[in-house]
């Protein structure tokens, strides 16, 4: 019965032998990953965490020391499997000999695309990526902005089920960024299931549902976006109030700072937020401000990988 | 089918836009040029005349024919020496290229065969090659007939046994790029099999000088399984002079190799990570 995964992954490891055997490298090391069909993910890992080895034995483009992958049900090393992939890579080398309109016809006809679907899909793809009017114009006069948003479109080309993207807004400038994330979201909406390798984590949070932490070959944290950002609790901006006020405050509090006059509280939890504000206002402080805190994605990552060493 | 089709065409499409194929195409043309200039001025009737003056009142056919096999012998002769060098210098780096970080992985998470990737490199790079043999050979051949008369068609047969000597180097070449991805790597080692080529050929010489059993083993084992481009070489003039060939195990032996390096290099390609 056919699951409702596009990834799934059963202790994927990847091992490099130096020549002599000397020297062992697990670059990727058990990963059990199962990504749901539709979703937008995000994978995330410090430089040398094993992303682009698990990317690239997704695709086969690297054999799998043990484990087995499985893309939209099919096992990864059959070429069918990779029908309805679309792939950008990271560092990508187009050829350069290519036109626009050349390669995107030269990789969708690989990718089994009919002539008369390339013939009517490359001007819209184009048109969608900010670079109608380039379609005859020679690679090598491509920026690398113009490069990844063509790379981009290439792997839109025969609207794949699964995108997997290895750092899909490198290079790209602050516009093309929005661009290209507007184009995610639209594909997201049509159902594709999208997966971000990427070290962007602003951007990752922006658009991933969900997220993996991979570390030193290993997933280290998974969980959706909101989850791992959410919960972090409530910040309180007020005038100072007097000295036993505040001892009292910081009994509750999992933060306080002090600075010209105004204090700035952290609790945990609403509750203790809501005291704090009783407190103050019987005390004759003014409240400033009230916010519900989250961290940041980067703060996420920050503090699993900082943790792990 | 369809797929291997697609990467010949691809391969082809980049020796246009190297230069490759026009590089060749270029130096096939001056060579074509170079005869019609030999005849404009009248080489062959000179030729005829100094045979006249030899003593004899109009040169016989058969001393036409042996004129133009001359010139066509010295034609393949320069396809086999010049012609082969150069096509395997131009061919050195199409897989290297290939393999390029970036580039490789983009082909592989396309629904192919990795043996078709590089089935269609090798058969596309061949084929770069066989056009310029097939322009350069057919040329000349039209030239010399429509001038002389004489259209011998052994002379044809250099285009296949250029190609298909070529097709064994190139075994070589794509066997070294897909370990080393060294276009320079790829030429040096595949120039050095076609220097050895005329020197493991002295067999029945070295066989008297060697002094001991085991260095003369060596010198048969090597013999037997490198590719004999010297004598194909051979048998290939032996066509063209229209002389008996009855050896016909450098042509065996060197498929035997290509057909090894082939596998060698399919193999390695199929098992690397990228």
């Amino acid at each position: 019965m056919p699951s409702d995964f596009a990834i799934e992954t059963r202790n994927l490891t990847k091992v490099y032998r130096s020549l002599l055997g000397r020297r062992v490298v697990r670059a990727v090391d058990g990963v059990s990953l199962s990504v749901e069909r539709g979703l937008s993910f995000g994978f995330l890992g410090p430089n040398g965490a094993g992303k682009t080895t698990f990317v690239k034995m997704l695709l086969s483009a690297t054999h799998p020391t043990a484990g087995s992958a499985l893309l939209l049900n099919r096992p990864a090393q059959d070429p069918n499997a990779r029908r309805s992939i679309g792939y950008l890579p990271e560092n990508h080398h187009f050829p350069t000999y290519f036109t626009g309109a050349g390669m995107l016809d030269f990789y969708a006809s690989l990718s089994g695309m009919d002539a008369r679907s390339r013939k009517r899909r490359i001007p819209e793809l184009l048109d969608w990526v900010g670079l109608t009017g380039w379609e005859n114009v020679r690679l090598s006069k491509y920026s690398k902005g113009m490069l990844q948003r063509l790379g981009l479109a290439q792997a839109l080309m025969h609207s794949p089920a699964l995108l997997i993207l290895d750092e899909p807004s490198d290079g790209v400038d602050p516009m093309g960024r929005i661009r290209i994330r507007e184009i995610l979201r639209s594909l997201e909406e049509q159902g594709t299931t999208i997966f971000i390798n990427s070290h962007l984590l602003a951007e990752v949070e922006s658009f991933c549902r969900e997220v993996a932490i991979l570390h030193r070959g290993r997933v280290v944290l998974r969980g959706s976006v909101q989850d791992l950002t959410a919960g972090r609790g409530y910040r309180l901006r007020a005038t100072a109030p007097p000295e036993r006020v505040l001892d009292e405050l910081r009994r509750s509090a999992s933060e306080t700072v002090i600075q010209d006059g105004w204090v700035t509280l952290q609790f945990p939890a609403r509750d203790a937020a809501n005291r704090a504000i009783d407190l103050l206002r019987r005390a004759g402080s003014e409240i400033e401000c009230v916010t519900a805190a989250s961290s940041t994605l980067e703060e996420v990552f920050v503090k699993t990988v900082g943790a792990l060493g | 089918m369809r797929t291997i089709g697609l990467l010949i065409v691809d391969t082809f499409h980049e020796a246009l836009a190297r230069k490759i194929f026009w590089g060749l195409f270029a130096l096939s043309t001056a060579m074509i040029l170079f005869f019609l200039f030999l005849l404009k001025i009248d080489i062959v009737e000179g030729a005829m005349a100094t045979i006249s003056l030899l003593g004899q009142e109009s040169p016989k056919r058969w001393q036409i024919d042996k004129l133009v096999r001359h010139v066509q012998s010295g034609i393949a002769t320069f396809l086999y020496t010049w012609g082969m060098f150069l096509a395997v210098f131009a061919s050195s780096g199409l897989v290297p290229d290939m393999l390029e970080v970036g580039r490789i992985e983009l082909l592989l998470s396309k629904p192919v065969r990795r043996w078709q990737i590089l089935a269609g490199r090798y058969v596309g790079n061949t084929l770069v090659v066989g056009c310029n043999i097939a322009y350069l050979v057919l040329g000349v051949w039209m030239i010399l007939g429509w001038k002389t008369g004489l259209w011998p068609k052994a002379f044809l047969l250099t285009i296949l046994f250029t190609l298909f000597i070529f097709s064994v180097l190139l075994t070589v070449v794509t066997l070294v790029g897909v370990i080393f991805e060294s276009p320079a790597m790829a030429t040096m080692v595949t120039v050095a099999l076609m220097i050895m080529s005329p020197i493991l050929a002295q067999r029945s010489l070295m066989e008297r000088l060697l002094n001991s059993e085991w260095t003369r083993r060596i010198w048969r084992g090597l013999y037997w399984t490198l590719p004999k481009v010297y004598e194909v070489g051979r048998m290939t003039l032996d066509y063209v002079f229209d002389r008996t060939v009855s050896d016909y195990a450098p042509l065996w032996s060197s498929a035997a190799f290509g057909i090894a390096a082939l596998a060698a290099a399919l193999a390695i390609f199929m098992k690397r990570d990228f």
